[in-house]
């Protein structure tokens, strides 16, 4: 049930977030044409172009929250819930399929930052090549002096730990809407309530156990925190926690469901 | 064969009861009527067999299972408000109950939502108040489920709509099947129900079948709700 759950689920996000994208993608593209037309102009179109990919950069990183809350909100807990609540499927697979689809279009959301930020630069170049302007791009040879030995793993470490707090602060945002729905008035103020003791308890754990994970990944030789050896520790702390909130949603939702 | 037990079900919210001590069984093979004025306690406790509420105390069970995904196979709800995505056209929600539900019929939701004349291509949200009531409805109707639990489904449309829609509860309904209408249009209803519960402040204060109250009351359903109700 839960991959019947997700085909309708990523494209109602989708339906969302992809007019969005277009529109990244059209001002990065626009900022990339007008930074290397300015030279022979005016620089208030770089400014201009500038301050709208700023204006939608922003409005992405907004819509993608708002839209994570609204998608789990709306569908388990306010109207839409009495059509969600009565199909087969259990509560671990509706937040599941919730968790699963943010995550998606979190990862989807950065992978665009990237094409957009590779878009601004295809601009500049296209501009660069019209008026035979010299663009000094980073020499690939270079890039073995300014990239770290181990360079590759390094990078997949630092994409899976992105993945996983993605993950643990999704679950943590659906704890605390979930939490805040149990108050019978108020449930937006109740779940920003919620939200900051979700915080307090996870800096409290935190506390707890941080000596042992910084000890874990420090590298005594240079004094200096080891990614490499932090990775499994922090990994690790990341799952607990999303695991921890999973299991308060799920129980909330199986034993204490009351919807108004 | 009971389809529906209800055991000391109570039901409070804060320092309201919803419901009190509610204790009811309901067979197969008919047609009940959960009337009551607002406020009785009718919504609470289909809500309670949906699984959307949760008892303060007591139990109920579908086919002997407590409201879960088991119980959800077999229970066609109509809720008392829009519950679809408003974002969906008929089409696509005809997808989702056809995904979801193995009891869905879609050639028969189709042939409704054809006499009724709605548009399968628009969307939820451009749909008058009316024909989202009518879709849901379709949708619910259009499967083979043992219990349908009906809240309110005559409220908010047309008296010509209305009679069609108690058309197909009769034409749809199985031997093997209860359906449960609630409402307060009890006028309306009346003619198709095989047994009446009457809920008032949260308690069942009459369980018949309809003949049964007709013949020892020599009156209508009607009319004994206006008096037992009578403000």
């Amino acid at each position: 049930m839960l991959g019947k759950l997700l085909k309708y689920e990523i494209p109602a996000m989708g339906r969302k977030m992809l007019p969005l994208y277009a529109a990244w993608a059209v001002t990065a593209l626009f900022l990339g044409l007008s930074t290397q037309a300015a030279e022979s102009k005016s620089e208030f179109i770089v400014v201009l172009t500038g301050l709208l990919y700023t204006v939608v950069t922003t409005a992405i990183v907004v819509m993608t929250v708002i839209l994570i809350v609204q998608r789990y909100s709306n569908s388990l807990l306010g109207d839409e819930a009495y059509f969600n609540h009565v199909l087969p499927v259990s509560a671990a697979e509706h937040i599941g399929n919730k968790l699963i689809s943010a995550t998606v279009w979190v990862v989807v959301t950065l992978l665009v930052a990237i094409v957009t930020a590779l878009l601004i630069g295809l601009g500049a170049m296209i501009i660069a090549g019209i008026h035979g302007y010299d663009i000094n791009l980073i020499d690939p040879v270079d890039l073995n002096v300014w990239l770290p030995k181990h360079f590759g793993l390094f990078a997949v470490e630092l994409i899976i730990l992105l993945i996983a707090s993605v993950v643990k602060t999704v679950m943590q945002i659906y704890a605390a809407i979930t939490i805040g729905h149990q108050a019978s008035n108020h449930t937006t103020l109740a779940s920003i309530g919620a939200y900051i003791l979700v915080l307090m308890f996870e800096a409290m754990v935190g506390r707890l156990f941080m000596p042992t994970l910084l000890s874990l990944g420090l590298n005594e030789a240079e004094g200096i925190l080891d990614l490499t050896k932090a990775f499994f520790p922090a990994l690790i702390g990341s799952f607990a926690f999303a695991a921890i909130y999973f299991f308060v949603c799920k129980y909330l939702m199986e034993k204490r469901l009351n919807l108004a | 064969m009971s389809r529906i037990e209800i055991n000391n079900l109570t039901k409070k919210f804060g320092d309201l009861t919803a419901l009190d001590d509610v204790t009811l069984s309901l067979e197969q093979g008919q047609i009940v009527g959960l009337l009551g004025p607002n406020g009785s306690g009718k919504t609470t406790l289909i809500k309670i067999l949906n699984g959307l509420l949760q008892p303060t105390s007591g139990s109920v069970s579908i086919n002997g299972n407590a409201p879960g995904v088991e119980t959800k196979k077999v229970v066609a709800y109509l809720p008392d408000r829009n519950a679809l995505p408003d974002y969906m056209t008929a089409s696509q929600l005809m997808d989702i109950y056809g995904d979801f539900f193995a009891d869905f019929d879609r050639l028969k939701a189709e042939a409704m939502v054809d006499d009724l004349g709605i548009d399968r291509q628009q969307t939820m949200k451009k749909m008058s108040k009316g024909t989202k009531e009518k879709l849901q409805l379709c949708l619910v109707m259009a499967r083979q489920a043992d219990v349908y639990l009906l809240d309110e489904p005559i409220g908010g449309v047309d008296p010509a709509t209305r009679d069609y829609i108690l058309r197909t509860i009769i034409s749809n309904y199985n031997e093997n099947a209860v359906v449960v209408i609630s409402t307060h249009l009890i006028a309306d209803v009346e003619s198709v129900l095989d047994d009446v519960v009457f809920i008032h402040n949260g308690k069942i204060v009459l369980h018949k079948a309809a003949d049964e109250i007709r013949e020892e009351k020599g009156e209508s359903i009607d009319k004994l709700f206006r008096e037992v109700f009578k403000c």
